[in-house]
Formats: C-alpha cells, sequence, structure tokens
C-alpha cells in the first residue's frame, strides 16, 4: 500500500542578516543552508491501517505528508503508494488519495461550500447519485446540514474544519492524508472529528496517517505510531508498546484525610509531587513495586482515595521530546 | 472521455467564479467600468493621432482602428478568461495554496492557469466584438475575411496565453511574482501595436525568438493582403513550440515546488 525506502528530502534555504545592510548584502550574497527534513526514512503501511505520525515541530512531518501525496518531489529514494510514484502524479493516483491541512484550506473562501463540493464532484467525476448520498450522509453525521450554502468565510474554525474533511472524503479515497486535523478546534469539536474519522474508516477501511500534537486524536483513531525527528525515524510500533517506552512505571495518587507535615520516607523513591496543601502525592511506581507500596502506603496514612494510572501518552511524548537519546534504547 | 471531463471541470470554474465574483456586487461593477475605460482610452489615443496624421506606416485611421479592437477582442478573452490566474499563481506559490491544486485529478496547467474566470469582463463582450464589427465594416472585410476572423482570433489568444504562461512559470524560480506579473503586462504591452512601428532588429527578435508580434500583427496584415501567409504559418509553429517549451518549463518547475511550510 505504501512503501518507503530511504526517503530524503533536502531543502535550501538562505541566512539572511537583519537591518537595510543585510537585505543590500542579500542582493548580491547569500549564504546558502542545506537543511535535510527527511533522511533516509523507511516506512510499510498495509491497507487499512490507522497510523499516527507524531513528533515536534519542524521534525518532518508535513514534508513526508506532501512527498506521499506527490506534492514535492523527494530528493533521493524510492516511494510507493497504491502502485504509483507519487511524484509523477498520475491521474489515477490522485483520484485515490486525500490530503486534509488543518492550517490550509482547500475549500474556496468566497463561495459556500456547496458550491466547493459540487466543482470537486467535477474533478473527481463523481457520479450524481453517489454525490448526492455522500454529501447528505456526511453532513448529517457532522451536523452541518444548515451550513452547506453558507460563504465559507463566515464559518467558524471548527465548522470550516468539517467542511474541509467532506470536500476531502466526497471522492472516496483510497488513502487518507490527515495533517493536524484538529489544531485549533475545541474540545467538543476535536471530539466530532475524531468520531467522524472512526466512522469512516470502519465504513471505508481506507489507510490513515494523521498527525497531530493532541495525543487524545493518537490515542483515539491509532493503533501504530511512527516517531519523526529531525528528519529521522525514531520510533516505529503499536500505541501500547509506545505507552511504555520509558518502562512499565504506574502513575499512583493518593489524597490524605489530613495534610501531611513533612515528607513521607517511604515516597521518597519514587518522584513525589506534592499538592500545595500536601493533601495529597502523585508517585511514579515501578509495576513490580505497586503491591509493595501501595499496601504500605494504606497502612501508615489515612488514605480517604488513590489512583492508579500507566504513564499518559502525552507524558511518554514530552519526555522523548525533551531527551531524545532516550530512544536509542529502542530498536526500530 | 478527457476533453469531457475537462470541460465538465472547466463549467465548474466558470460556475463558481461567478459565485465568487457576484458576492461583491460594487467591485463587480467596478470592474465593468474600468474595462470599459481602457478600451475608450485605447481606441481615443489612436484616433486623437489619426486627428493630425493621414496614414502610420502603411495603414490608414481604419485599418489600424480594426488592429486596435482586434487586439482589444484578444485582450478581452486575456481578462476574461486568464489574467485572474496569473495573479493567483504567485500568491498559491508563497502561501502553498497551490498544494491542493496539485493534487486534483487534471492537468496543472489547466487548473492553474484557468481556474479564475472573470465575469465581469465577460459582461463587456458586446463592447469588444462591437468594435470590431464595426471596424470590419469601415475597412470593408470580406465574406472570406468574416468567416476567418474567428479562428484567427483563436489563434492568437492562444498564442498570447501560451508565452504568458510560459513567463509565468518562471515563478517556481522567482516565487515574488510581482516582478514576472509586470513583465509579463510589458510584453503582451508590445504585442498591443502593430509590427512595423517597430525597428529591424526589434521586429525580428519579436517576431522570431519572443513571437508577441505574431499575436495581432499576423492575422491582420493576412486578412488585409492574403499573399502575407507566411507569419500566419509561423504563428503555428510558434503557437505549438511553446506548447513543448511550456509543458518541458512547467514539468521542472513542479519538481522546484518547495511549497510552503504550515
Amino acid at each position: 500500500m505504501i512503501s518507503a525506502k530511504n526517503l530524503t528530502k533536502q531543502f535550501i534555504s538562505s541566512k539572511k542578516k537583519p537591518g537595510l545592510l543585510g537585505a543590500l548584502e542579500s542582493l548580491f550574497y547569500r549564504e546558502p543552508v542545506i537543511k535535510n527534513a527527511v533522511e533516509s526514512f523507511d516506512l510499510e503501511i498495509n491497507q487499512g491501517e490507522m497510523i499516527g505520525l507524531l513528533g515536534p515541530n519542524g521534525a518532518g512531518k508535513t514534508t513526508l505528508m506532501k512527498m506521499f501525496t506527490g506534492i514535492i518531489v523527494p530528493s533521493s529514494g524510492e516511494l510507493k503508494i497504491l502502485g504509483h510514484e507519487p511524484a509523477q502524479r498520475h491521474k489515477e493516483f490522485r483520484k485515490n488519495i486525500a490530503l486534509v491541512m488543518g492550517q490550509k484550506s482547500q475549500l474556496w473562501w468566497d463561495i459556500p461550500a456547496m458550491d466547493s463540493f459540487l466543482l470537486l464532484k467535477r474533478y473527481y467525476e463523481i457520479p450524481e447519485l453517489e454525490f448526492k448520498q455522500r454529501v447528505t450522509e456526511m453532513a448529517a453525521l457532522l451536523n452541518v446540514e444548515s451550513l452547506m450554502n453558507i460563504h465559507v468565510r463566515r464559518l467558524s474554525l471548527g465548522e470550516r474544519m468539517k467542511m474541509e474533511l467532506m470536500a476531502s472524503l466526497l471522492h472516496s479515497p483510497k488513502v487518507i492524508f490527515l495533517d493536524e486535523p484538529t489544531i485549533g478546534l475545541d474540545l467538543v469539536a476535536q471530539e466530532n472529528i475524531r468520531q467522524f474519522i472512526l466512522d469512516y474508516h470502519r465504513k471505508t477501511h481506507a489507510t490513515l496517517i494523521i498527525t497531530s500534537h493532541y495525543m487524545a486524536d493518537v490515542q483515539a483513531l491509532c493503533q501504530r505510531l511512527v516517531l519523526i525527528f529531525d528528519g529521522k525515524k525514531a520510533f516505529d510500533g503499536p500505541l501500547k508498546t509506545f505507552e511504555t517506552i520509558l518502562g512499565n512505571d504506574k502513575i499512583v495518587s493518593f489524597q490524605f484525610a489530613d495534610s501531611l507535615t513533612e515528607d513521607a520516607a517511604l515516597f521518597a523513591d519514587f518522584s513525589p509531587v506534592y499538592q500545595e496543601d500536601r493533601k495529597g502525592v502523585e508517585l511514579k511506581i515501578p509495576l513490580e513495586k505497586l503491591r509493595a507500596v501501595t499496601s504500605e502506603a494504606l497502612e501508615k496514612f489515612d488514605i480517604t482515595e488513590f489512583n492508579t494510572d500507566k504513564m499518559p501518552i502525552e507524558k511518554v511524548m514530552k519526555t522523548l521530546m525533551t531527551n531524545p537519546q532516550l530512544l536509542k534504547r529502542h530498536s526500530l | 472521455m478527457g476533453i469531457k471531463h475537462y470541460a465538465q471541470v472547466y463549467r465548474g470554474f466558470v460556475s463558481t467564479s461567478f459565485t465568487e465574483a457576484t458576492s461583491f456586487r460594487l467591485n463587480f461593477l467596478l470592474l465593468i467600468i474600468m474595462d470599459l475605460f481602457f478600451y475608450v482610452s485605447v481606441l481615443a489615443t489612436v484616433s486623437f493621432i489619426f486627428d493630425h496624421v493621414e496614414t502610420i506606416g502603411p495603414w490608414n485611421r481604419t485599418q489600424l482602428m480594426f488592429f486596435m479592437s482586434f487586439m482589444l477582442v484578444i485582450d478581452h478573452l486575456h481578462m476574461t478568461f486568464v489574467s485572474e490566474s496569473f495573479w493567483m499563481l504567485s500568491t498559491h506559490l508563497k502561501t502553498g495554496e497551490l498544494d491542493f491544486t496539485l493534487l486534483k485529478p487534471v492537468n496543472s496547467i489547466f487548473s492553474v492557469f484557468f481556474r479564475h474566470v472573470r465575469p465581469s469582463s465577460l459582461c463587456n463582450i458586446f463592447v469588444t466584438w462591437g468594435l470590431l464589427i464595426y471596424y470590419g465594416r469601415q475597412v470593408p472585410l470580406t465574406t472570406l475575411d468574416w468567416v476567418l476572423l474567428p479562428p484567427l482570433i483563436l489563434l492568437s489568444f492562444t498564442l498570447l496565453c501560451l508565452i504568458e504562461f510560459i513567463i509565468a512559470s518562471s515563478m517556481f524560480w522567482v516565487t515574488e511574482g510581482l516582478g514576472i506579473n509586470f513583465l509579463r503586462m510589458q510584453i503582451q504591452q508590445l504585442s498591443r501595436w502593430p509590427d512595423y512601428i517597430y525597428g529591424i532588429l526589434s521586429r525580428k527578435i519579436l517576431t522570431i525568438a519572443l513571437p508577441v508580434l505574431l499575436i495581432g500583427s499576423a492575422p491582420v496584415h493576412f486578412l488585409f493582403d492574403k499573399s502575407r501567409y507566411l507569419p500566419l504559418g509561423g504563428m503555428v509553429i510558434a503557437i505549438l513550440g511553446s506548447f513543448v517549451v511550456l509543458r518541458w518549463i512547467w514539468a521542472r518547475g513542479l519538481r522546484r515546488y518547495d511549497s510552503a511550510s504550515s
């Protein structure tokens, strides 16, 4: 379905000194800056998979997406999607993919969404009946029936994003690239979009590649994660493996009946974080010590409530982003 | 199948352009009036010159006014069907909005240069064609000339578009399109005058190397004098050559396109 081998994309930009003198100098000389946005990237994705492509800003996620969709041409390496080389931009290839970008709009700003859909119908040669059926179905699912004839510039960000999704899925693509589809949306809108994507995947079994900085998106949608740092693949595996990448530590929180007067020696080895009123503490306890520490705490303190959870994916991601060397322990 | 698909898509372009243009009614009216001002100023200038001279080169007032009307028809087609797209290309290259155009399953030259139609200009079709018919009757044109006129206009429009598409394609390298668009407009300006007003060397350059003078002069000379068919042949060759060059340069431009960061 998707196969990338040694994929590399190099961008050449230039440095410019600040101010008027810098501007004048740049007319005659510019210091070139060569950057490998993506470097020797290998990836295999099977049909129907939902992949989360994660990484910090500037890691190369969007560059990858643009190479996958044929928008930009790789500097080197091999790339095949649905049997096509994306850079060749074959009509059949373009008819079977879609790209949704949270930060850019494919809808025409000064016309109602429905007019854009009608144009897309012509682009993708969608039969009339199918078109009507899909528009009705998707509009109902996304609850935007009343907004179809309103100019896109008048819609809220959440409403526009729903229209963007509709526009991208009208032609029933086999591979869908979603680049930060929930960026800037409120929690309800994010949830609606996620639910819609899940429903769409359940019905069509399309392949989805999603980038997002919201871990809730990743947890709700993806079974597999691919991490990219500085243009290189740093992790590729199931979400469950990713969650335990920093070990099997559990996050345990205790609430006490009375404030603790001093730090408890029992908690000292487990990175305790006390609440301001010292009526609660959060600990990071290795799985093998969980039972012993919990029992002892229940005996020693007047505990009103306690809670155990696995390491939140946000914490894993944040730790890895600040300490990418931790990933070296994990072979790809 | 291919042509039908493209015709369907083009109908969509026209439809959405109308929807877009009529959203801003005052702007729509202003553009019609501005175009009319331009047509009047061009013809008034030539008419004023002829108030003081009998002929300019080999042509008298009626012949030159017919040539100017011929070029106004070409200009009108250009303004209506392609001019907006040149400005949009520059913006789309800088903002990365071109990404979505490249994803569409049609030829990108088509979807870039024919995407935006200017409906307000379309309203002036009666003015430009009215002027052409008026001066054509003054010349006077023969029945054969009237039959040949529409295909000759189509050829001229095609050559002008191809030359401008080639120039606009250089935006892939320069990114900022203002300079390129001014260059394109200046080159179009050169074609608005008959070839004989240029010196021998400039005429050769503007006929062979950058064949803008063929756009208006070749068909009008032919209409006035059927023995001057060679420039018309040159025009057909220029169209074919420009098409090949456009495809080549466009393919290279697309390879160079880096999009914009998100």
